[in-house]
């Protein structure tokens, strides 16, 4: 597990509520947030978190796309020319008969072509560095973190104390 | 704007489509080719079963919303429910068939002809279910739907006047009655959908035909009610019916496309792998006399809807979900045009005699078994289409939908539209006293 060499201040907020108000005036303060933790998913926030739409699911349809084709013409190759079986008096290229496994592959490669796509742009995967701030992120906390290398310590604690977080600390990652 | 009034323009508008639509039926009584009045009777039987599956959509999926304590419904759900109103209607057309078939006015049913069951043992066999008794269980079925709109749309209307966020209990007694309806609408719909479409084809049966044609009424439903919102919407009423619940309606449509599309390739396959003659019998008559309709079907519900809907924002824009909706009404209404047509025509075909060599039924051999032996080999099937393809040349209004048939089809459209319209403008277009309200109103996807 490598370390992202950074220093984290963060602070919690007990309700999604004031979560969104303190992003708001973060932005509004010009503060550069490091990263935003919660236990849900939080309506409205990627917006001023100023996150744009992934586009994760164009990657999805072309991998998609090819799993269709991989499968359809695979089946095609193998039953018309390299391998051709009766089954049941049906012609060769039975179409109705290869349905079923052109959906399967075809949701086979979107998903997993999505997931691979997914770790490798966000530099997850094996070996990549998870440092969890705090464990109640994950249980009922909503958390704002600042890297101290673009926000000084000093204003971030006091940001922190004017938006109402419940607890104030560092970590380093 | 917190009720609906009709202006009058629309009100002309839509009666002269219903004049329209008599007209066409009254052509169709005299300009038929197949005999027995057969293409009025398939026309009057296809529209009264389209329209009337609707608006039993309609209340099934407000049924649904309510058992599953779902809000985001709940600012249009008046909409749901004057469209469920329609059954009112459905119950006196279908009645019409029903009292066709006790008179022997029309021939539309292979089964209710004594001659053809005399010599038929597949529908000797079946006669315990096809015969004219059931028929009009069928009738009163649609009244049962009925009584259960009417008691659910009253309770919401009631609400309006006494409940609240305080009082809920007329929201429980609705809850109640809507979890009850559930298992009556799943087990009626089989039987309906049997006895009205299924049973055309009298020697055919397959056990996924309900859903098949329950999944094609519920996206027609759907986009229904995603045209008549963006109409009321355009107009000035319902302000906030958001981009969000327009969302949610098109993922809707997206997703029973493809269910539909599941239901139509499971139906197909299982037929089609197991060869079995009475069965194939009915999929081999629409692929080669109906080759148009029937592959069309799948690009017209399955791929236009599938392709355009995937996109996120395609579901948030008014334009293409309009297209689609109305693509995917009339492409739903094809596929039940598709499930009528061939075996009317036949019927008819049969009883002038036509294809009476062919169908001699002479014993307890029937063709099903004949076709067997002819699909036992590729070649030897088209033999079998030979002794089919009594139809193979076209006939209007069976082949393709005609003129005559489009205009019917914009009668009953019209007819249901002022149900529609009617219903909606009794009551308050909000329900505002409505427990789950506020979450709509804030509906977020």
């Amino acid at each position: 597990m490598g370390k992202l060499n950074k220093d984290i201040i963060f602070g919690l907020y007990d309700d999604e509520t004031d979560l969104l108000s303190a992003v708001e005036s973060a932005n509004h303060d010009h503060m550069d947030i490091y990263d935003v933790y919660s236990p849900f998913p939080v309506h409205g926030l990627d917006p001023i978190l100023g996150l744009e739409e992934s586009r994760i699911h164009i990657a999805g349809f072309i991998y998609g796309a090819l799993g269709t084709l991989t499968a359809f013409l695979g089946m095609t190759w193998i039953f018309t020319k390299d391998w051709p079986i009766i089954f049941g008096g049906k012609p060769y290229w039975s179409v109705p008969a290869f349905i079923p496994i052109t959906f399967e592959l075809t949701v086979l490669f979107a998903a997993v072509g999505m997931t691979v796509t997914f770790y490798i742009i966000n530099g997850q995967g094996p070996g990549a560095s998870n440092p969890i701030l705090h464990d109640r992120i994950s249980d009922d906390k909503f958390c704002i973190a600042f890297d101290t290398h673009s926000v000084d310590e000093g204003s971030a604690k006091s940001f922190f104390e004017k938006t109402g977080a419940t607890l104030i600390d560092k970590k380093h990652i | 704007m917190t009720t609906y009034s009709i202006p009058s323009r629309q009100k002309t508008l839509l009666l002269s489509g219903m004049v329209i639509g008599l007209i066409s039926l009254a052509l169709t009584w005299f300009m038929d080719g197949s005999g027995h009045h057969m293409r009025f009777w398939t026309n009057f039987l296809h529209n009264s079963v389209f329209f009337t599956g609707i608006s039993l959509m309609a209340i099934f999926f407000y049924s649904i919303c309510n058992t599953a304590w779902a809000g985001w419904h709940v600012q249009f759900k008046r909409v749901w429910e004057a469209m469920s109103m329609f059954l009112g209607v459905g119950v006196i057309l279908m009645g019409i068939i029903a009292a066709g078939l006790l008179f022997d006015w029309h021939h539309l049913y292979h089964w209710a002809d004594p001659a053809s069951v005399e010599s038929d043992s597949i529908l000797q066999h079946k006669s315990a279910f096809l015969n004219k008794g059931w028929y009009l269980v069928s009738v009163v079925l649609i009244a049962v739907w009925f009584f259960f709109a009417w008691k659910l749309r009253g309770f919401s209307t009631a609400e309006d006047s006494q409940g609240g966020v305080k009082d809920f209990s007329l929201h429980i007694k609705t809850r109640w009655w809507t979890a009850g309806f559930l298992p009556i609408i799943g087990f009626s719909t089989c039987l309906v959908f049997w006895q009205w479409i299924m049973s055309i084809d009298a020697h055919w049966y397959s056990t996924l035909f309900a859903w098949y044609s329950g999944a094609s009424l519920f996206v027609s439903m759907i986009a229904m009610t995603i045209l008549v919102l963006v109409f009321l919407k355009s107009n000035g009423y319902y302000p906030n019916v958001s981009t969000e619940h327009f969302h949610d309606l098109g993922k809707f449509m997206f997703a029973f496309s493809i269910f539909w599309t599941y239901l139509w390739f499971s139906q197909y396959m299982l037929i089609w792998y197991s060869n079995n003659g009475e069965e194939t019998v009915y999929f081999n008559t629409r692929q080669d006399n109906y080759p148009v309709l029937f592959y069309g079907n799948l690009i017209i519900n399955f791929l236009v809807p599938f392709f355009i809907l995937m996109r996120n924002d395609t579901k948030r824009k008014f334009g293409s979900l309009i297209f689609v909706g109305l693509v995917v009404i009339f492409g739903h209404w094809l596929d039940f045009f598709l499930m009528i047509k061939p075996g009317a025509l036949h019927t008819a075909h049969e009883l002038s005699g036509h294809g009476g060599e062919h169908h001699g039924h002479a014993g307890a051999m029937p063709d099903a078994h004949a076709d067997v032996a002819h699909h036992a080999t590729e070649a030897a099937g088209h033999a079998a289409d030979a002794g089919h393809g009594a139809v193979s040349t076209f006939e209007a209004g069976f082949s393709m939908p005609g003129f005559l048939e489009l205009g019917t089809m914009i009668g009953f459209l019209c007819l249901f539209l002022y149900v529609f319209y009617v219903s909606l403008a009794k009551a308050n277009l909000v329900a505002k006293n409505d427990p789950y309200l506020s979450e709509s109103l804030h509906h977020h996807v």
